[in-house]
């Protein structure tokens, strides 16, 4: 069923001869936050990527609220209210951390909102105060943990205040009481309200994630993708519990 | 006159507060007096000549910096903005009838259009692929021009135009001014935001896009600011020697401003000007014992390239000066704490 907010109908992407992804249709609302979930090289990544419109897809259409985002540009994309971050970090290494949020900051979405606060810096520093690495922010990025450098990937993407948060992977390499406050501040973003200059609008997420135990804690929706189409789409007890979607996980020998 | 007593009390405070507590804030102070009071001592025409052709060759090596070091598009055809200017100059002079104050700037405007027009194709390559199409323009460019000497003069070039000003002594506080100010301004630009968006772009192009960068306009952006400065510095060129010729554009040009900008070291503007000011007289003087002078000046960049990998300034710099772990002020390398926050440095 269509929404205004997310609607992706259609959605294919090949690599060569591999299809990455394979007729990819869903949509969301505006307050959903879905798990996207799927055996390794089934597409997580590649989907995130063509909404964000760093892959252009070959056919299909992404609707966001309300106008077709497919093949536009990046920066657009992010102007309109979609943030990302990268499953494999990408942070600007030689850059102290409070730089790599202040790019964030100075993106045009970003500097007209903020009714009150202009000031790139200070913004920075309030997003680097939620993901909890504002002690840092001085250091260079390359000195950060991989712990650090998923915060920071969350910093930079918040920090343009986005409506719909694309995380990949925020769980990825780390430890379990980092996962645990990772999760609660993936929790307190999505019930929005203001951290300190930052205003969170309460981003609606699509958060691909292994770790199912602690991704089940957070989300009311599981997409499943296999080999690039969607195997399972429901709530999380009904996908846990389909035939198809343990099949796809043992055949690659079990999670 | 109680004005200019306070003036003169505050700047006393800022130069001893925010200048003297640094060697490389001291350095680059002793540079500009010295530049504006060596007059006074000689005013050797010679002597001139080469100062004035290091501070027009420090605007090029500057703007290559600007562009190739800041935001990592890296231009090996870094000539062509020199000798857009330069030509432009020159063409605007002699069959505009255009003085150098208009010329000039008109000319570099020219080498912002050139940047434009270059820096299109240029999105879309990076690294080895680049590096080798710019390397490509300024030879087109030659080609054009040998294609039409009636305009260009061919192979002779364009000669006879107006002198800078009346006299050497005024060419060179034209030029030294011209080149302080210029120098100060890429400075700027790069401790900017907008320098931190080129760092940034320089870095990971693509997480730039993924935080709302339009990385296109920032890109062309870098193009432009770098025609611009290496057209002035082309513009002055021509009309201090009174030629413009396909010298400008020859692919060692191109290469010298690259050696230049990496032995003094890149990504900090102040680097490849010292370069400039160290290795442009150094040529000169060589020139006295012309059978070494090309192995004498490549075993110095060796040296430089082996031993400081960063470039000779960062290299001093580092020596000098220490960072505080904790506030990452920069301090005198012999202090035991940190002059701002009082942590111990070590
Ligand atoms: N740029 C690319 N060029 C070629 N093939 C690619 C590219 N990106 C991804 N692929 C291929 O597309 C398929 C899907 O990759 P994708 O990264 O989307 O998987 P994923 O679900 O994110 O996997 P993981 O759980 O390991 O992150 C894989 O087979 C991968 O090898
Ligand atoms: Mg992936």
């Amino acid at each position: 069923m269509p929404t205004d907010f997310l609607t992706v109908e259609g959605l294919s992407k090949d690599f060569g001869g591999l299809r990455a992804i394979g007729n990819v249709s869903f949509s969301m609302g505006r307050n959903e936050v879905i798990g996207l979930i799927g055996p390794n090289g089934a597409g997580k990544t590649t989907l995130l990527r063509l909404i964000t419109g760093i892959l252009k897809p070959d056919s299909g259409t992404i609707r966001f609220k309300n106008t077709d985002i497919a093949g536009k540009k990046t920066w657009d994309i992010v102007g309109m209210g979609i943030a990302c971050t990268f499953q494999n970090m990408r942070p600007f290494r030689r850059l102290p951390i409070i730089a790599n949020v202040m790019v964030s900051c100075l993106s045009p979405r970003a500097m007209k909102r903020g009714e009150w606060v202009k000031k790139v810096e200070a913004k920075a520093m309030d997003a680097l105060e939620f993901a909890g690495i504002s002690d840092m922010a001085l250091e260079k990025a390359s000195t950060l943990s991989q712990g650090d450098l998923k915060r920071l990937e969350v910093a930079r993407a918040i920090a343009t205040e986005p409506e719909l948060l694309l995380l990949d992977e925020p769980f990825g390499g780390l430890s379990p009481a980092e996962t645990e406050l990772m999760a609660k501040s993936i929790k307190r973003l999505h019930k929005g309200g203001r951290f300190g200059r930052l205003h969170s609008e309460g981003p609606a997420m699509i958060i691909v994630e292994h770790k199912l135990q602690q991704l089940m804690k957070i989300v009311t929706r599981i997409i499943v993708l296999d080999f690039g189409t969607v195997i399972a789409d429901g709530t999380p007890e009904d996908v846990v519990n389909d035939r198809q979607v343990i099949k796809a996980y043992l055949g690659q020998g079990g999670v | 006159m109680g004005m200019l007593s306070y003036y003169f009390r505050k700047s006393l405070t800022v130069c001893k507060d925010e200048v003297l507590v640094l060697p490389s804030r001291v350095a680059v102070g002793v540079f500009v007096v010295t530049i504006l009071v060596l007059p006074l001592f000689s005013q050797s025409p010679y002597l001139l000549r080469i100062l004035i052709l290091s501070s027009i060759f420090a605007i090029f090596a500057a703007s290559w910096d600007l562009l190739s070091g800041f935001t990592g598009q890296m231009n090996f055809g870094h000539a062509l903005f020199f000798g857009v200017g330069a030509y432009s100059a020159a063409l605007l002079n002699i069959h505009g009838h255009l003085p150098p104050w208009a010329s000039i700037p008109l000319g570099a405007l020219g080498a912002v259009l050139t940047g434009l027009i270059v820096g299109i194709p240029c999105l879309r390559l990076r690294g080895t692929y680049l590096a080798l199409t710019t390397l490509a323009f300024p030879v087109i460019l030659l080609g054009i021009i040998f294609a039409v000497p009636d305009i260009t003069g061919g192979e002779l070039g364009l000669s006879g135009l107006s002198r800078l000003t009346g006299s050497r002594l005024w060419d060179y506080y034209l030029t030294s001014v011209i080149m302080l100010v210029s120098c100060a301004v890429m400075w700027k630009i790069t401790d900017s935001n907008t320098g931190i968006i080129f760092h940034a772009i320089r870095e990971d192009e693509l997480a730039v896009r993924a935080s709302g960068i339009n990385t296109i306009r920032y890109k062309l952006l870098a193009f432009s600011l770098g025609g611009f400065f290496a057209g002035i510095s082309g513009g002055l060129y021509a009309h201090f020697m009174r030629i413009a010729g396909p010298s400008t554009l020859e692919v060692s040009m191109s290469f010298t401003v690259v050696i230049w900008a990496v032995f003094g070291g890149i990504v900090t503007i102040y680097g490849p000007v010292g370069a400039v000011f160290i290795l442009f007289p150094l040529l000169e003087f060589l020139r006295f014992w012309p059978e070494y002078r090309t192995l004498a000046f490549a075993l110095v960049i060796l040296l430089i390239l082996l031993y400081m990998p960063e470039g000779l300034f960062p290299y001093l710099r580092d020596k000098l000066e220490t960072q505080c772990p904790r506030c990452k002020i920069r301090n005198v390398a012999k202090r035991k704490t940190c002059r701002i926050c009082a942590a111990p440095l070590n």
